[in-house]
Parts: structure tokens; C-alpha cells; sequence
């Protein structure tokens, strides 16, 4: 009984600024495929919940603020905002990257702008420098330095510690002047297979019945099929062209015809039985589907459009409060080799 | 006979005669046998079918009916609800009759519960191949095979109580404490979930949690109990001595009635954290217990095991069944966990706990109820028949049950390691270990099989000694 009291009055979340909930109730189609799924037991082997083992936390520096000084001369037509607090606060942050030192260059020597902030750096630096030696920090002087980050905007300035230490740095850098957010890193090997942006969760079943969880894992997951990039799926594949809903509806559409025409080792059992060789004497059949290496076009029946839209329905993207989700345009990819995953 | 019978010092004056008793169970007990171990004939080939389509994906594709979605747990619940629960009910009905020293109650209205629950079977294991599956683990058969099914147990399971009512053997053996135990058990979690799943409607991942809840409950306390009910009543007789420590059974079975139900929940992963770790603790727990009733059993045997090994079929049965009893457990505590959560590691319990630990026990017992039923001698008609069966039920069980561990250790390595390929590794690398669990399949068919043509032969030579030889 302890389940039901917990989760028998669990209601949708609302999505922030919108007057949406999740998850929504399917669509009259969506719901037919969640039958097909079941009555053809496609649970049997996939699953549809996404595990997670850890969840972790980092900065992103995503604007340097305004309190930056120009380090060009007035009138060379040239800018070089430097924002000197920022420099500091990032290396607070960043114990193992050297800091390196900004010479003032001698036209500027006084200027009642500039003039005071550097010598403030200088008295902030010497005291940063006391207490890197009262810690025993032994900060590196050359190699990769925090000016270079300060330089790049989004930059990644921690990746993947815990909560405390991304909420500092988030603190720090805004302290600064700067504009940093708090980025979120749900890992393990389902999301690293991108099989999910999250874990799930209960509330991803709230308008399920039956609830087909699956339980063995002879397929991949299925939790976020409807947004799962093709370069993911155990057999990669591209987006011809960037119609990628009705491609992906395709690729499922004769993944379902015939799983070995998409991926050679697959053991998925063919539901051609779900398709008409012929076009079929209704008013209208829908559009043909090309298989891939064929000629003739085959038919997909109603029930094969519909466990294709149940499909195009199971996403994991959507944030929740007990399983929130990294934010959709993250550019992990370039940071990622100057964002090494320490505190 | 009567002198390795447990706990039969004081019997009643108005006891009846071991002939009589025999007499009222012919009928009911010996149908149910037939049919039970029939529907493992079944239930074997269709998950040997089912294998076969794991790594031949080819094989009998292009018709729904036999799509694996559907075969799968066609299989999976014609064993469970066609094979075990139909045997354990036979021999629920003996053991209350021998033990309670009393005829059964409406033997005819028992064979006809046991018609409609066989029937039931039928329609339910075709509602699933036509695609009616509710979706649940082990609760698959739809709305109309699961009624009939749950009155025809309530028939059966009334005249069961009604009789031990009336025993006449007023001491109360330890398997009727399982017996019991295990016919009140069934009804309390089949009602219960099908209550919550289909009337009250329970919305989102509580229904997996119930439809888990009930599962576990069906292996780990009712299928569990009825073969441990078997293992008390046969390894004391087979060895011709009483049981020792019977103090520990008692806490025994308490325990398992105690923790027993609380596992089982470990495949679920979308919903609350604590559910799977509760589980997984009890997993771990239910050790106690199961070691607490292996003892006594160890106790009883120890020094007599190999003369028992030799002389008796049914003491084999047992003595593998309570070996794979405590491998089953320890498995689950040890493996149990995240690392083969989503594999077929895990899935293999079912066909563990209903084929090896009941099914095995439940065989040994029916090649010792089968001979007394028919003729009343000691033994089938064709000890080779009997061979046959006990080494093809254990190394089909033993395929079973390794091919599936390894082909599921094999997808849980590929689970936790996102640069092993998902195709190479965890699809085409395990064909070999499931080839073995489709060897496995076929020889515990073949077990069936042979068990039930000694079955015949036992029938004819009933026939002969009654009619004289004429047909």
C-alpha cells in the first residue's frame, strides 16, 4: 500500500511558462499504438525506463559582464574588456589554472578609469596569491590559464562536481559581474548510449495503462525514442534532410517492416503483417513507405502508424523537479577539452 | 508405509484406511497430475519456440500469433498457472488427505474445478497469443480467463480446506503448514492484484509495483512453500527416519511468510528509490529462512543420502530441487542487484523457481503419488522412463538456467559499459548461452514427456490388474 500513498495522487508537473503539463495525454493515435504495444508484447524486450547512476553539477560562464575596462588605448579604434574581478573569482574557482599576469599598457597609466581598477587587481592578486599558499595551493604558472577562459563565452568552468561547488562558482562568478548558469550532468552509460536525457521517473507513467515498464533489455530502451538522435540508435544512420520528424517516422516505420534491413544483427521479429503489399481499397492509405534496397513500396496498416506515433511520443526531455534535465543547447562538445572534471 | 509416516502415533479410532483415502484422491489428483505435467509439455515448447526466435529472428516470423511478445509469456503462464499451480494443487490434495488421514471432500466437484481450471488455462494462454495480454508479469491471461480461473481455484481451494477440516489426524505436519499457508496465500495477492490492477484502477508505476508484488509472491511464497511442503513430506520418508528440528522449521517458515513477500520489485527502475532497495534487502533476508528449512531437511537426511540417491527416484527429484532451492536464493541475493537488473540473469528466476525448485520437487512426488494412486506399488512401471525424466528435468533445468545467467551476465556488462556496442555485444554475443536454454527447453519437455508415458503405462497396468487384461 506504501507505493499508492506515495504516488497515488501524483499529479502532472506543469511546465514553467507555459500553461502545458507533463506529461499530456496522448493523442487519440498515440494512445491505439500504446494497445499495439501491448497486444504484440514489445515489452517483452524493451524496456522503457532510463537508468541513472550519478547526478552532477557545473558552472557556465556565459557573459563577462559590464564591468569589464578597456585595456586598448581611447581612440586606437581597438577594444580588450577585461573584467579584473573576474579574473579572480575564476581563479577562486579554478585552483589548478595559472592566472597570467595583465601588463597595463603605458598610455594608460593615467587614466582615472583603468588606473585604480588595476591597482585593486594587484592588491586582490597579491591576496589571492596569501591564500593559495595558506591552502597549499600550488597554482601552475604557465599552460592554461583562467585568462584564456574569461576570453571564451559559454565556457565551461566546472564540469561535473557536486552540487556545493558549482553553486560557489556560480556565486563567485556572479559576484563578479559576470552572468553564469548552473549546469546539469545526469550521467551514466544510458545517457552516455543516449538513451535519455534524464532518468525516469514516475511521473513519465502517469497516463499509462497498462504501465509496460519491460523488464529485459534484448532491445535498446525505448524512453526516448521519439527523440533520439540517429547517430544513436545501435545502428547509426543521418538525417537526409532536415524534415527529421517524418524521417524518423519513416526509419521506425521500416524498422518495423523489417528490423534487418536497418541494422543486419537485430533480432527484432519482423511485424510485416502491420503493412500492405498492395494499396489497399480505402479512401486513404497514407502515404507509401520506400523500404530501403526494394522497389515496391509497401502500405503501413493503422496499427503500424499508431505504435509508430506511441513511439514518437516516449521522450525523456522534458525537465521535472525530481529529474531535471540539462538544458537543451548545451555545447558540450567544444568545451569539453578545457573542462576537465575537477572541483 | 505407515511407520515413516510423520507424526502418526495418535490416530483416531475412526480413522480411515490408507486404502480410502487413496481411493477419494484417484480421481481429482490423478487429473490434475496428467493435466498438469501435459501443460508442461506445453509450455516448454512454446518457450522453446520463444528461444529460438532470440537469436533466429527469422523463425516463424510474418504472423502475429507467434511474434516472441506473445509466445514469451504464453509460455512463461502456461507453466506457471497450466504446470505448477495445477500440480501444486494436486498435491496440496494428497498431502491433506495422507496427512489429515482423511478422504477428500466432492472428489467429483474437485475433478470438475480442476476441468474449468484447465480450461481456463486454455482460453487464457489463448487470449495471450491472440494478443489480449494485460501486459503484467505472470498476471498476462486477460479478464476472461482470469475469472474462470479464480472461481475454479475457489472450488478447489474450498473442498481442500473443508477437507483438512475434517481430518482425522488432528497434528498439523509441517507441509500442511505450507500447504495452507500457500492455499490462503494464492487468493489473498491474485485477488488483491487483480483488484487493484483492473478495478481500482491504480494509476502509473503502481501497477507495476503490484503486478511485481504479486509475482514475487506467487515464486517466492506460494511456489516456493508448496515445494518445500513436498520436500518435508517426502526426504523424511525417503530416508525412513522423522524429521529433525522441527523448532527451526517452525521459524522457518514464519520467516519466509515474513520476508518472503518483499522482494522481487529489484527490475523496477521509475519509481521511488526506496522500492528497489527494500526489495533488494529482503532478497538478501529471505536467506534465513530458506536456510532456516534447509537444515532440518539436511538434519533429517545426513548419513542416508546415498543410499536414498540410489534407491529412490523421488528422493532425487528432492534432493536437486532443495539444492537448486538454495542456489535460486543465494543467486538472486548475490546477483540481484543493479548490475543484472533489465537482463534475462533476472528474468531466469521465473523459470527457476517454477521449473527447477517446484518443478523438479513436484516430479519426484508424482513419481511416487502416480504408482500409489494406480495400483498402489511402490514404483512406475518403467524405471528407465523414470531415469530418463529425472536426468532430462535436471539438465534441461540446468540449460535453462545457466544459458540464461550467462547470456543475461553478458547484457548486463554491455548495460554498464556504454562503448561496448549494443548489437555486437548484447544481441548477437549471447546466441550461444540461449542455444543452450533452447537445449534446455527441449529436454525438460522430453522430462515431461517420458514421465508421462511411465503415466500410461501406469494407467494400463491399473487397468489390467482391475479388468483382467481386457482392454
Amino acid at each position: 500500500m506504501a507505493p499508492q500513498l506515495q504516488l497515488g495522487d501524483l499529479p502532472p508537473a506543469a511546465i514553467p511558462n507555459s500553461a502545458e503539463v507533463y506529461p499530456a495525454v496522448r493523442p487519440g493515435v498515440a494512445a491505439q499504438g500504446a494497445e499495439v504495444y501491448r497486444s504484440l508484447g514489445c515489452n517483452q524486450c524493451h524496456t522503457r525506463q532510463v537508468r541513472q547512476d550519478a547526478l552532477l553539477f557545473g558552472a557556465r560562464l556565459t557573459e563577462t559582464g559590464t564591468n569589464g575596462v578597456n585595456l586598448e588605448l581611447p581612440g586606437s579604434g581597438k577594444t580588450n574588456f577585461v573584467n579584473f574581478d573576474l579574473l579572480i573569482a575564476l581563479a577562486k574557482v579554478r585552483t589548478d589554472l595559472a592566472i597570467a599576469p595583465i601588463a597595463l599598457p603605458s598610455g594608460l597609466a593615467g587614466d582615472t578609469n583603468v588606473a585604480p581598477k588595476f591597482a585593486q587587481f594587484g592588491a586582490n592578486l597579491a591576496l589571492l596569491k596569501r591564500s593559495d599558499d595558506k591552502s597549499g595551493i600550488a597554482r601552475p604558472t604557465t599552460g592554461p590559464s583562467v585568462n584564456e577562459l574569461a576570453a571564451r563565452r559559454p565556457a565551461e568552468v566546472l564540469a561535473q562536481v557536486g552540487p556545493d561547488a558549482a553553486e560557489r562558482a556560480v556565486k563567485l562568478l556572479g559576484d563578479a559581474g559576470a552572468k553564469a548558469e548552473l549546469v546539469i550532468y545526469n550521467l551514466g552509460p544510458d545517457m552516455d548510449r543516449g538513451w535519455g536525457a534524464r532518468r525516469s521517473v514516475a511521473r513519465d507513467f502517469l497516463n499509462d495503462s497498462p504501465v509496460l515498464l519491460g523488464s529485459v533489455r534484448v532491445g535498446p530502451d525505448l524512453a526516448s525514442i521519439g527523440t533520439r538522435a540517429p547517430e544513436k540508435f545501435a545502428a547509426p544512420w543521418k538525417f537526409a534532410s532536415t524534415n527529421t520528424a517524418t524521417e524518423l517516422e519513416q526509419h521506425l516505420l521500416v524498422h518495423l517492416y523489417d528490423a534487418r534491413l536497418l541494422a543486419k544483427g537485430s533480432t527484432c521479429p519482423s511485424a510485416k503483417y502491420l503493412f500492405d503489399a498492395q494499396k489497399p481499397e480505402v479512401r486513404y492509405a497514407g502515404e507509401p513507405l520506400t523500404l530501403p534496397g526494394k522497389d515496391a513500396p509497401v502500405f503501413p496498416k493503422h496499427n503500424a502508424r499508431a505504435l509508430v506515433a506511441f513511439l514518437l511520443t516516449q521522450r525523456t526531455d522534458v525537465g521535472l523537479p525530481e529529474a531535471p534535465t540539462p538544458a537543451v543547447a548545451a555545447p558540450a562538445a567544444p568545451a569539453a577539452p578545457t573542462a576537465p572534471a575537477k572541483p | 508405509m505407515t511407520s515413516t509416516q510423520p507424526a502418526s502415533q495418535t490416530a483416531c479410532a475412526t480413522a480411515p484406511s490408507v486404502v480410502e483415502v487413496e481411493a477419494s484422491c484417484r480421481l481429482p489428483v490423478l487429473f490434475l497430475s496428467f493435466s498438469g505435467v501435459a501443460w508442461l509439455v506445453l509450455g516448454a515448447a512454446l518457450a522453446l519456440l520463444a528461444s529460438v526466435q532470440l537469436y533466429v529472428p527469422t523463425f516463424l516470423e510474418g504472423c502475429p500469433w507467434v511474434t516472441y511478445g506473445r509466445l514469451r509469456p504464453a509460455a512463461i503462464n502456461a507453466l506457471t498457472y497450466g504446470f505448477a499451480l495445477q500440480i501444486a494443487f494436486a498435491l496440496a490434495l494428497w498431502l491433506i488427505a495422507r496427512l489429515g488421514r482423511v478422504p477428500l471432500t466432492n472428489p467429483l466437484g474437485l475433478f470438475m474445478a480442476g476441468k474449468f481450471w484447465n480450461i481456463a488455462v486454455t482460453v487464457g494462454v489463448y487470449g495471450v497469443l491472440a494478443g489480449d495480454a494485460s501486459g503484467y508479469d505472470l498476471l498476462e491471461f486477460p479478464l476472461y480467463a482470469s475469472l474462470p480461473l479464480f472461481a475454479s481455484y475457489a472450488c478447489i481451494a474450498a473442498w481442500a480446506l473443508v477437507t483438512l477440516h475434517q481430518r482425522t489426524e488432528r497434528d498439523m505436519y509441517v507441509s500442511l503448514w505450507f500447504v495452507l499457508a500457500g492455499l490462503l496465500w494464492f487468493p489473498w495477492i491474485l485477488s488483491t492484484a487483480q483488484g487493484l490492477l483492473l478495478g481500482w484502477h491504480v494509476p502509473g508505476v503502481v501497477q507495476a509495483v503490484v503486478a511485481g508484488w504479486f509475482g514475487n509472491n506467487l515464486l517466492q511464497i506460494v511456489l516456493t512453500g508448496f515445494a518445500v511442503a513436498v520436500l518435508y513430506y517426502f526426504v523424511p520418508k525417503a530416508v525412513g527416519r522423522p524429521l529433525a528440528n522441527p523448532a527451526l522449521t517452525q521459524v522457518g517458515f514464519w520467516l519466509l511468510l515474513l520476508v518472503g513477500g518483499w522482494g522481487g520489485l529489484s527490475q523496477l527502475s521509475a519509481v521511488p528509490a526506496w522500492i528497489p532497495a527494500v526489495s533488494g534487502a529482503a532478497n538478501v533476508l529471505v536467506i534465513v529462512p530458506v536456510i532456516a528449512l534447509l537444515i532440518p531437511l539436511w538434519q533429517t537426511a545426513d548419513g542416508s543420502i546415498s543410499d536414498a540417491w540410489k534407491a529412490s527416484a523421488t528422493f532425487r527429484f528432492m534432493a536437486v530441487a532443495a539444492f537448486l532451492l538454495l542456489g535460486v536464493t543465494v543467486r538472486t541475493a548475490i546477483f540481484g542487484g543493479h548490475f543484472t537488473q533489465f537482463t534475462l540473469f533476472a528474468a531466469a528466476r521465473t523459470d527457476i523457481i517454477v521449473l527447477g525448485v517446484f518443478g523438479l520437487a513436484a516430479l519426484g512426488a508424482l513419481h511416487y503419488i502416480v504408482p500409489r494412486l494406480t495400483t498402489g506399488e511402490d514404483n512406475l512401471p518403467s524405471d528407465g522412463l523414470a531415469d530418463l525424466s529425472f536426468w532430462a528435468g535436471i539438465f534441461g533445468m540446468l540449460a535453462v538456467g545457466i544459458g540464461f545467467s550467462l547470456a543475461g551476465l553478458g547484457q548486463a556488462k554491455v548495460n554498464a559499459d556504454a562503448t561496448k556496442d549494443f548489437l555486437v555485444n548484447g544481441v548477437s554475443g549471447i546466441a550461444g548461452a540461449l542455444q543452450l536454454v533452447t537445449f534446455g527447453y527441449g529436454a525438460l519437455a522430453l522430462a515431461a514427456l517420458a514421465f508421462l508415458a511411465n503415466f500410461a503405462l501406469a494407467v494400463r497396468r491399473c487397468c489390467a490388474a482391475c479388468c483382467g487384461g481386457a482392454r
